[in-house]
């Protein structure tokens, strides 16, 4: 480069290949077909097109393109700024049946004050004993709910028809008017707890009028009808849902919808109406734009389950530059499909703060109760249309940086005195420029080549290292597979399917002459490879001893891929036979990757290990504590967290030490029974890895998902020995960085490796006030070297302003970013401390945001509201979803749980909101859908109610994909789909095939296509009910009410209660 | 014609033994005046064409289990037979009932005091062989080879492997290891790929870790059936045993010979780094603990031997032998002596201890050492005494030192050393004679008895030895002591002594056999004359053992000093037996019998045996070993090296072991045991360089160059280890092998006296002539 610091635009980084990405999650070994993109990758340009930055399902609740007349004020931008009050009745919103559920942003619901309860004594609707509660917010269709509703004639039809589509729209038409009246009889016939009365002052008090009487009847008359004495769930739980609680706080949301005909002081009104009405009623007008959701008991409405918050699909891409008019412009949602142009900020697929305004004391921060924290993802896959990222070489001296805070030079340095000197936006220090960087500045006050630089107008650079950045040559790109041939490992086919994705994943690794790979084997004793070209056949080294373990061969362990592929090859497909009759139950997995580390250790590199087995001998070897646990009931409940824990530090301390010499361990886990997760995950976590789990192993179905998650493991753009550092402007600084990686000095992490997929949470703390109206930079640093062999220095930087106001905050709250951050610290938590703690904790989050957000900024709203700030409505959802979700939930295997912990840690903001709240499509009408630009259709709520029997559901969260055939599903349809006849053949392990029919066409579209956007090739699992299948299926459907949890609509009551209770 | 040395009869005879004394004083005190201890050099499995082989069991005294043999009374009417050494009265069994005068089992013919037995079941060691008959076990290989050598030397160590994996028989087991940094177990079983078992050369591991590791230990378990079984695996040879695990590492040799072949091409040179400056890390003991822990999982009574190819020093793990560090150089004889070697008695302890084990497993080390440097013999000195082991030290492994060598223990036929396994010697002897111990390659089996003298010398405090290798050369030296309270028995009465020496053993053909030695001699008073002394005196066997003890009291005695010692015995010998009036050293004469043995002792003085400080300690180790295990005549050699002269005038004939000899028209043929020297004079070398051997008028000078190269021949290919054969010319710088041997009687201090043509020794040694002035004046006025 003759010019320091001239850009390289065609010299992006190499792994960003079209095709390879595209390839990975395309070559899927079933049902692979080469133009199986249902996007169609064609006319994408070239850089791009990795899986997983499609649109997300789940657009969030900020229309992107609302229909007019449901917005009350159309230009305020979506995001936060609209108040849309939910109409508690909620058909009339939906009349339009433009789609599902876009308009219905907001919603009131109302709980019935206690007066009401008391004055509807006597109510006029006598309620029929035998009716499904839920039948009544169910506007959704309730296909189960068969005896209550009989008595129903005119509605039945309609609801059962309907039922399967999702929330469809027509079915909620209809409903009030012709369901409603019906309804009442059906919700007397349950005995509605008279749990509730203790509860329910707290609940109804606050509501300012008393118009809600309707409520009563529901209430009183079941109670006096039903023998019942204080337990509410029988009579409720219909079907399958039991909402119920003692806690009596569904009363009111229970009453709500079936009570139409009573509402009478507001009649139903459509949507827009309702948004300005409660937007009207909101106080201050600078924060009330940002508070858009309440749920409140103004009398005349109940909660309608359909109109609460939900997690909504933006149809379109959006279009998002990072700094508009020199001013930072809040992101997209992180779920959202989006394509950024860098305009200074970095993209916020690389960092994302939890708000986008940084307040300016720590007073106003600790008053919103929200957390600020960054989610860095420094190597994120960009969309395929964004421009890539450039890449910068400064020659000899390295890029310009501070003087005293070494921040990297970036759009926010201000350039002073004719350009020769400059401000250090993180620091403030005044630093001389360069003389061969200097440049006279334009009439703008920027440097007149600012322009040109990338460095100086983007938010994401890559600069060239210098000698002063390596501690070494920068290493090769070293693979080494570690490989389980214990006996139980080679009966289950664990081995060979190791031994084939391996086979087949050789031709991905990258090209060139800087890829080494080595292969081990072990059971109670390691046995290594030499696979040195002259050698006739591969050597095996048997390491014998497991308890002070070392490697065989100083060098030819690992050799580079050209020079052994035959006997890569060779090897790979004899190893299974070999090791067939193989009687050694042993697993001496601690000595395992020690050697393998140890062999490793000049180089570092990448340790891929696949383990089938508990470690039972040698170092670090473990015991099935969970068995045992299991066995001592009384000690093992007191402590249930303890088997969370790593049983000891021996791994710690070895993991620490790969680390150091930049050896990063993956862990694939095909296994039938307890491996000890909680212990063994502790050595990817500290070196950067990850830990995939294949539980139950099976032979039929999990080799493709080993396969193509290897595939997309040594093929996804990623880095070695990296370092990462945050810097912060004055008056911020570093809390903490969670995540996969070690650290040996408080500023900066280690990752050994690190990929497009890995995100590391960065908590920030005040040490001191910002000025209102300056911005706050954040940078983040990761020096890595690429897979062949550059050393480069990724630096993104995002500034963002400053501001005192709390409204502020709330307003440009970042959900999706927030939440990850609260699931990433729950999870970290879990281990640690008593399970209910945990959960009372995640909670609390919620409460303590929303009632800040209610005491400071919606004072003048009705107590008896709900009040959701627009950005963070959903947070209720996700929060009761997170308690519902496997790590938080007391009754799952250890190890699955262990591995949720893990699965999180280093789990990216898209990501983290479909591990919680899956999404669920479905599939048995795919081709009856007409979808324009994605083949997945929208998602339906998380809820029994909207589970038909006929219908087969597809459920994914990023990991697992369920789908659930209905019992009375079409035979033809099954035929179709899945090539059986009746629903008796469903097979335990299934595997996605692709039959010659649109149907099994589409079917098989969506999931590649959710798999790409996952960047998971999804473990696959038939489902259906009566079944433990269909057990795990339902336990996704976080909305209902469970044996230990509440319904979505219970749980807002129960926020609403906690608020009420804190402003009181 | 040719040097006495040469035409000697056969001294040894049948028995293979030789006595320092033939004839012996009977009192302690007598014995102790006589100042050459009671010794006799045996040689417990020599071959000899008059040997018999009895296919039967022996019979054995029920009192002392002496066995049957021509010293024995026998009573032929009452079929009994009187044991000569304790007087048990023994009944003949059934089968000899046909007994007589002239009808004699060979045990009993007076030319047969050596006589063998080959028994199928050996009753002296019913652990070994339980009620079940059982097939001879084959013995077993282990081939252990050092990576840590330059690319050339390991080929030729690998094409050593390879011809004698090709001369070993069908049914030999062979195991191999490969060991530079870290010590790689080859499992010569796995048919699907090399396979190679690989420990780390730091650690020290017990039989039991190796065990353990190798899934072969027959307790704990948790191992069993690790690894791969071959389907259907063959029962190997040691059938029988439980161990069948050992087969994955020890095969047949028919079968194993083509995986061994492709095994050793794939073999390459360690690929441990070595920092520049320093010595490559090498883990000879723990290679050798593994290689002894896998032969522990073999049947109990198999033979077996550790073959290890050791290409330099040990440095790395147990029986390391000096620091990394190229800067410090391996220990001397000086660093020794100032116990400033601390790597030394540590790696000495190890290697008692690996040669414990061996011996309790009743196998051998066998070393080949083949290094510029030391590789430690000194410390594994120990070991392979013990176990029996041989032993050869060269530069190279394409040196035929070592070539031939190696070469040589795998021959069949008449070159065959005869390797044998498991051998145990027991000696029954009269009641006046006590046993202090043996030198030589042996281990004392610790059984008491009454023959047991209170001192010990070498392998002491038994009467009975272990020899887990020997061979036809195999040769041991036991110190006798005469019972001080031996006066009361009336000296009449018992003129002779018996000793009978009892050596079972495997031989290489898997037999058991019993060698029964039984000798006499006559009790002697001293007291009256020593004529009867003099007359039974074997100065040769005398100066052997005399080297032997000297040795061995250098190793064991701290501050000892061997050339006093020695030439204070030698002085008390000469006062004792010499003729002479007292102190006039002129009229000093020494009877024939005695007239060598001066010269034998200067020799000694001036040998690498005491004169230690000119070789380093593997050399004085090496050499000992050899000194002790040979037979009296190449010991012999070693003290005192043959010289033989050719030149035109005159047939081959033995020269003087003297500068004198060198003459330009003259080659000498020098035979020192360890290197066979043809040093041709300086004429000679011209015409030879101007080549007249070429020319067909000077046949006869073709005839004369060729006669010496023939006799070394004949010299080299008889003797394990090969000697090392140097050809020089005079005043060339190979020469000094011929002048160090040489009595120095020209030196540069009397140069002008001497003949031109000769030579002169640049030396301050003193001469023969001077060393036997000082004698004869000593000696003469001593006491």
């Amino acid at each position: 480069m003759a010019t320091p610091g001239g850009p390289r635009p065609g010299n992006f980084p190499p792994n960003y290949s079209t095709n390879t990405l595209a390839n990975n999650m395309q070559n899927l070994q079933i049902n692979q077909q080469q133009s199986n993109n249902p996007r169609g990758d064609a006319p994408r340009p070239p850089h791009a097109a990795p899986p997983g930055q499609q649109p997300q399902p789940f657009g969030g609740n900020r229309p992107r393109a609302p229909p007019p007349g449901v917005f009350p004020r159309g230009p305020v931008p979506t995001n936060g700024a609209s108040q849309t009050t939910l109409p508690w009745n909620p058909a009339s919103t939906l009349t339009s049946p433009s789609s599902v559920f876009q308009p219905p942003p907001s919603f009131i619901m109302r709980t019935p004050p206690p007066v009401a309860l008391a004055s509807s004594a006597g109510g006029p609707v006598p309620p029929p004993p035998g009716a499904a509660p839920l039948t009544g917010p169910g506007t959704r269709p309730q296909p189960f709910i068969s005896a209550p509703l009989t008595s129903v004639p005119p509605v039945l039809p309609q609801m059962s028809t309907s039922g399967p589509s999702n929330n469809g729209p027509t079915a909620f038409s209809s409903w009030p008017s012709q369901g409603g009246p019906h309804f009442p009889p059906a919700m007397a016939g349950t005995p509605q707890p008279p749990a509730g009365p203790p509860q329910l002052p707290t609940l109804m008090t606050s509501g300012p009028s008393a118009q809600p009487l309707q409520m009563r009847p529901y209430f009183r008359s079941p109670a006096g009808a039903s023998p019942v004495t204080g337990q509410p769930a029988p009579p409720f739980s219909a079907p399958t849902q039991s909402m119920h609680q003692p806690s009596g706080s569904p009363h009111g949301m229970q009453a709500w919808p079936p009570q139409p005909g009573q509402v009478a002081p507001h009649p139903p009104v459509p949507g827009p109406m309702q948004q300005q009405r409660m937007y009207g009623m909101l106080p201050a007008p600078p924060p009330l734009p940002n508070q858009s959701m309440s749920l409140s008991h103004t009398g005349q409405s109940k909660i309608d389950p359909n109109q609460i918050p939900r997690p909504i699909r933006s149809s379109s891409v959006i279009i998002h530059e990072t700094r508009q008019g020199n001013q930072s412009s809040p992101p997209p949602p992180a779920t959202s499909d989006y394509i950024v142009k860098d305009t200074g900020n970095c993209s916020p697929r690389h960092m994302r703060c939890t708000i986008n305004q940084i307040p300016c004391t720590v007073d106003v921060l600790s008053t919103s109760s929200m957390q600020l924290a960054l989610l860095v993802q420094p190597l994120a896959l960009p969309h395929p249309s964004e421009e890539p990222i450039q890449v910068v070489d400064f020659g000899e001296n390295g890029p310009v940086r501070c003087s005293r805070c070494k921040g990297y030079i970036n759009p926010f340095m201000k350039f002073i005195d004719q350009g020769r000197r400059f401000i250090c936006n993180l620091c403030g220090f005044t630093d001389e420029t360069p003389s061969d960087y200097h440049c006279n500045l334009g009439p703008d006050g920027r440097r007149r080549d600012a322009d040109e630089r990338p460095e100086l107008c983007r938010g994401t650079v890559e600069f060239v290292a210098t000698k002063e950045y390596m501690v070494r040559e920068p290493m090769p790109a070293v693979f080494f597979f570690l490989i389980d041939v214990s006996m139980s490992a080679i009966q289950t086919g664990a081995t060979a399917a190791a031994c084939s994705a391996i086979n087949q994943v050789i031709d991905d690794l990258p090209e060139g002459p800087r890829t080494m790979v080595g292969i081990a084997t072990f059971d109670s004793s390691i046995h290594f490879y030499n696979l040195k070209r002259a050698l006739q056949q591969p050597l095996m080294l048997i390491v014998p001893d497991v308890q002070d373990v070392y490697t065989p061969l100083q060098s030819d362990i690992i050799v580079h891929l050209s020079e052994c592929r035959q006997h890569l090859e060779l090897l790979l497909e004899s190893i299974p036979t070999m090791f067939q009759n193989n009687r050694t139950t042993d697993s001496a997995f601690g000595a395992a990757i020690k050697a393998a580390f140890l062999a490793m250790k000049s180089s570092g590199g990448k340790l891929l290990v696949f383990q089938s087995v508990l470690s039972s001998i040698g170092i670090g070897s473990l015991s099935a504590r969970e068995a045992e646990g299991r066995s001592n009931k009384t000690a093992g409940e007191k402590e249930a967290q303890k088997l969370l824990q790593p049983v000891d530090k021996t791994l710690k301390t070895m993991a620490i030490e790969f680390a150091e010499y930049q050896v990063c361990v993956d862990l694939f886990i095909t296994t039938q029974t307890y491996v000890d997760i909680a212990s063994i995950s502790v050595v990817t976590r500290t070196t950067g890895g990850q830990v995939y789990y294949y539980y139950p192993f099976s032979a039929l179905s999990d080799p493709a998902k080993l396969y193509n998650d290897l595939r997309w493991n040594v093929t996804r753009p990623q880095g070695f020995e990296a370092v990462m550092r945050v810097r912060c402007s004055q008056g911020i600084q570093v809390q903490e960085y969670f995540g996969n990686f070690c650290k040996r000095i408080p500023t900066d992490v280690d990752l050994p490796a690190i990929d497009c997929n890995k995100t590391i949470m960065v908590t920030l703390k005040h040490d001191d006030k910002l000025q209102e109206g300056s911005e706050c930079a954040f940078q983040c640093a990761l020096l890595y070297t690429t897979v062949y062999g550059q050393r480069r220095i990724r630096v993104s930087t995002l500034s963002l302003p400053c501001t005192t106001m709390l409204s502020n905050l709330f307003r440009s709250a970042d959900l999706d970013t927030q939440f990850a951050c609260v699931l990433k610290q729950v999870a970290s938590e879990i281990p640690s401390a008593p399970l209910t703690q945990v959960r009372e904790q995640a909670t609390n989050v919620c409460i303590n945001i929303l009632h800040s957000y209610r005491k400071f900024c919606a004072t003048a709203s009705s107590s008896g509201q709900l009040i959701l700030p627009e950005a963070l409505k959903l947070l209720p959802l996700y929060t009761l979803a997170l308690l519902k979700s496997i790590g938080l939930r007391a009754d799952g295997r250890v190890d699955d749980r262990s591995f949720w912990i893990n699965y999180v840690s280093p789990l990216s903001t898209p990501l983290a909101i479909p591990l919680v709240y899956p999404r669920m499509i479905t599939i048995h009408d795919l081709d009856e859908k007409d979808l324009d630009d994605s083949p997945i259709p929208s998602p339906v709520p998380l809820s029994s109610e909207d589970i038909s029997d006929e219908g087969i559901y597809l459920l994914e969260n990023g990991e697992d994909c369920l789908i659930y055939v209905g019992n009375s599903a079409s035979p033809d349809i099954l035929q179709q789909l899945f090539g059986i006849s009746s629903i008796e053949e469903i097979p335990n392990q299934y595997v996605l095939q692709q039959y010659d029919n649109p149907l099994s066409k589409k079917l098989n579209d969506v999931v590649n296509e959710i798999r790409r956007q996952r960047c998971s090739y999804l473990r696959l699992k038939l489902c259906r009910k009566g079944d433990p299948s269909g057990m795990m299926f339902f336990s996704y459907m976080v909305e209902d009410k469970t044996p230990s949890g509440l319904s979505y609509v219970e749980f807002l009551v129960h926020i609403h209660r906690q608020i009420q209770s804190k402003m009181a | 014609m040719a040097a006495p040395e040469l035409v000697q009869t056969d001294p040894e005879g049948i028995e293979g033994i030789r006595m320092t004394w033939n004839n012996w004083p009977r009192t302690k005190v007598e014995a102790s005046k006589c100042v050459i201890p009671i010794a006799a050099s045996i040689q417990p499995i020599r071959p000899h064409v008059d040997l018999h082989v009895l296919p039967y069991i022996p019979l054995r005294c029920k009192s002392c289990s002496s066995v049957l043999n021509p010293f024995c009374r026998v009573d032929f009417t009452a079929l009994l037979w009187i044991c000569p050494f304790c007087f048990q009265r023994n009944h003949f069994p059934q089968h000899y009932n046909s007994i007589s005068q002239t009808n004699l089992p060979a045990e009993l013919y007076p030319n047969f005091s050596s006589i063998e037995y080959a028994i199928p079941n050996y009753p002296q060691n019913p652990q070994n062989y339980n009620s079940v008959p059982v097939v001879p076990p084959t013995p077993i290989y282990l081939f252990v080879i050092d990576t840590c050598v330059i690319e050339e030397e390991l080929d030729f160590a690998k094409s050593a492997l390879k011809r004698a994996i090709g001369m070993l028989p069908d049914n030999a087991m062979v195991g191999f290891i490969s060991y530079g940094t870290q010590v790689q177990l080859h499992e010569l079983g796995f048919l699907e790929m090399s396979k190679v078992y690989v420990f780390r050369g730091s650690k020290e591991l017990s039989k039991d870790q190796v065990l353990e590791q190798l899934g072969l230990s027959s307790t704990g378990g948790r191992r069993a059936g690790t690894g791969v079984q071959k389907p259907g695996g063959q029962l190997s040879p040691t059938a029988g045993s439980v161990n069948t695990g050992i087969n994955r590492f020890l095969l047949p040799a028919s079968e194993c010979e083509y995986t061994l072949n492709s095994l050793l091409d794939e073999l390459g040179t360690d690929q441990w780094p070595v920092a520049p400056g320093n010595r490559a890390l090498r883990c000879t003991g723990v290679a050798l603990s593994v290689a002894a822990g896998l032969l522990g999982a073999s049947t109990v009574g198999t033979g077996a031997r550790i073959i290890a190819l050791v290409g330099g020093p040990c440095t790395e793990g147990p029986g390391a032998i000096g620091s990394k560090d190229l800067s410090d150089p391996v220990r001397s004889h000086k660093d020794l002596d100032k116990d400033a070697a601390p790597f030394f008695k540590k790696s000495v302890h190890f290697y008692e201890e690996l040669g414990k084990q061996l011996v309790s497993q009743g196998h051998v080390l066998d070393v080949f050492a083949s290094a510029l440097d030391q590789v430690g013999i000194a410390e594994m000195k120990v070991a392979i005494e013990r176990t029996g082991g041989l032993v050869v030290l060269a530069e190279s492994f394409g040196h035929s030192v070592f070539k031939d060598s190696f070469k040589h223990i795998f021959e069949d036929g008449e070159q065959s050393l005869g390797l044998s396994f498991n051998g145990t010697l027991e000696i029954n002897c009269s009641k006046e004679i006590k046993i202090q111990g043996i030198l030589g390659p042996c281990t004392s089996l610790e059984k008491k008895g009454p023959a047991v003298a209170n001192t010990a010398i070498g392998q002491g405090n038994t009467t009975a030895w272990k020899m887990c290798g020997l061979d036809r050369n195999t040769c041991l030296t036991v110190f006798f002591d005469v019972s001080s309270s031996e006066k009361s028995d009336p000296s009449g009465t018992n003129p002779q002594l018996y000793i009978q020496f009892l050596t079972s053993y495997q031989s290489s053909d898997g037999q058991t056999r019993l060698r029964v030695t039984t000798v006499t001699r006559r009790w002697v008073d001293s007291a009256v004359g020593t004529e009867d002394l003099v007359q039974g005196f074997d100065q040769e066997a005398a100066a052997v053992v005399m080297a032997r003890l000297v040795s061995y009291k250098m190793e064991m005695e701290e501050a000892f000093d061997a050339t006093r010692w020695l030439d204070r015995n030698l002085i008390r010998l000469c006062s004792k037996f010499g003729d002479y009036r007292k102190d006039d050293p002129t009229s000093f004469t020494l009877n024939p019998s005695f007239s060598l043995f001066p010269q034998f002792m200067f020799n000694l003085r001036r040998s690498q045996f005491v004169q230690v400080f000119n070789n380093s300690p593997d050399e004085t180790a090496y050499f000992r070993i050899l000194l002790n295990r040979e037979i009296i005549s190449n010991a012999t050699v070693m003290i005192q090296p043959s010289l033989i002269s050719y030149s035109f005038n005159s047939l081959p004939a033995p020269a003087l072991l003297d500068v004198s000899s060198i003459a330009a028209d003259r080659i000498l043929l020098l035979d020192s045991y360890f290197s066979v020297v043809i040093f041709h004079g300086m004429t000679i070398a011209q015409w030879r360089n101007m080549g007249y051997q070429n020319q067909p008028e000077h046949q006869a000078f073709a005839h004369l160059l060729q006669a010496p190269h023939d006799d070394a021949q004949l010299i080299v290919r008889d003797r394990f280890p090969v000697p090392r054969l140097v050809v020089c010319d005079q005043h060339g710088s190979q020469a000094r092998f011929l002048l160090a041997k040489l009595n120095p009687s020209a030196t540069y201090s009397n140069v002008h006296e001497m003949a031109a043509g000769s030579d002169v020794i640049f030396t301050d040694d003193v001469s023969l002539q001077v060393f036997i002035d000082h004698l004869q004046r000593l000696a003469v006025q001593a006491s």
